[in-house]
């Protein structure tokens, strides 16, 4: 499977920053949208970012 | 079949390529579901039905050219895709992987097949119904294997983390499995093929309305035109073989993935 | 001609972590061909050094959209 390992990973980082971006920046997108606010869509996209990084790096970066 | 030629020059002006290149009107008169994508796609089954069967029938040790066509296809898959993916159970995801490589392959080659030239692909509810299949394939062999408790839990909760954390990173793995697989793995078959298509239409396309123009200098651009279209065509069919791989190599990843102890 | 500016926009700016995904992992092989045992500690850096420059480009294709 090690030769396999980088493409898998690859893939999965890509689904992993994808998923964090778009699951809360929609929520923060709903709540600007809910409140009349404008920064809580960046809030949520900086959150998702950061959240899809902390996860890669704990499934990826940890050996 | 011949109603989806057109011309480049429809009124005054180029007409550029767009998505409406891709609605083609049925084949037969009155009956709406029949059009080109869906008689390509009973065409590529029937194609891939008969070569396969004529190649695996008259099987012997020493292979004619037409089965050893046949089974360099099946051994690529079964070897290089199923086995140093998946590891020792993958004779089991075989027959799924192998239908799945040579359907994708055949449609999408029908994209410059002359006179064919569609790859049923650019219609995203085909991609939509694989991806689905691929979907319910590898959960389905996830739960069978831990469970619907456990095979949750693995997906949801990485090891190692402080509880509070699992607010901001759960969501995100649910998602990830749940949502941004089925739809990355169609998209990018979709968005390939249809961009693959555009390209080649507005090549050709655009060499032939410069072959007819009035102008001198547009007719002696115009090969350049065509010749950087035929190119194009080479280049489409290894884009063409490469999403047919891409497709089948996530599936058996994902299947692995459901298969494997620990995420 | 019709559509937005911001997709200008978006193409420019996915220039930059394009070829910084393409340095890391020429580093990351350069690295791990010289020096083979020295993959297991090279590739979390690579694939860390990878998400944050993905991170990026989808930031600034989620921003094409939104704005």
């Amino acid at each position: 499977m090690s030769g396999n390992r980088e493409e898998n990973a690859l893939w999965s980082i890509f689904g992993y920053l994808i998923s964090g971006l778009l699951f809360w920046g929609g929520i923060g997108w709903a709540g600007d949208r809910w409140l009349g606010t404008t920064y809580l869509t960046l809030v949520g996209l900086l959150v998702g970012a950061g959240g899809a990084i902390y996860l890669v790096w704990l499934r990826f970066g940890r050996e | 079949m011949l109603a989806s030629v057109r011309s480049a020059t429809e009124g005054d002006g180029f007409v550029p390529p767009g998505t409406k290149d891709f609605d083609l009107p049925p084949i037969i008169e009155g009956v709406e579901w029949f059009t080109k994508p869906v008689l390509l796609v009973m065409v590529s089954v029937v194609l891939i039905s008969v070569f396969f069967v004529l190649s695996a029938r008259k099987a012997a040790v020493v292979p004619s050219k037409f089965q050893f066509a046949g089974e360099s296809i099946y051994g690529f898959v079964r070897n290089d895709l199923a086995k140093d993916i998946i590891g020792h159970e993958f004779m089991r995801f075989v027959p799924y992987l192998f239908t799945l490589f040579v359907f994708i392959l055949t449609n999408n080659i029908f994209g410059i097949v002359p006179f064919l030239q569609f790859p049923t692909m650019s219609h995203v509810a085909f991609p939509y119904v694989l991806a689905a299949l691929s979907f319910f394939v590898f959960h389905y062999v996830g739960v069978r294997k831990h469970g619907v408790i456990k095979y949750i839990k693995d997906i949801a909760f990485m090891p190692g983390v402080p509880k509070p954390v699992y607010i901001l990173l759960t969501p995100i793995e649910l998602a990830t499995f749940f949502l941004v697989r089925p739809l990355t793995l169609s998209l990018r078959l979709f968005a390939n093929m249809f961009a693959g298509h555009l390209l080649l239409l507005v090549f050709i396309l655009g060499g032939e309305y410069m072959l007819n123009d009035s102008l001198l200098i547009m007719k002696l651009f115009a090969p350049f035109s065509f010749l950087f279209g035929i190119a194009l065509t080479f280049f489409e069919f290894m884009v063409q073989c490469l999403q047919a791989y891409i497709f089948t190599l996530l599936t058996a990843l994902y299947i692995a993935g459901a298969l494997a102890d620990e995420h | 001609m019709e559509g937005t500016l911001n997709l200008v926009g978006f193409g420019l700016s996915a220039i930059g972590p394009a070829i910084a995904t393409g340095m890391i992992f020429a580093a990351y092989i350069n690295g791990v061909a010289r020096q083979p045992e020295a993959r297991s500690v090279l590739q979390p850096i690579a694939f860390l050094g990878f998400a944050l420059a993905e991170a990026l480009a989808l930031f600034g294709l989620v921003l094409a959209f939104v704005l």
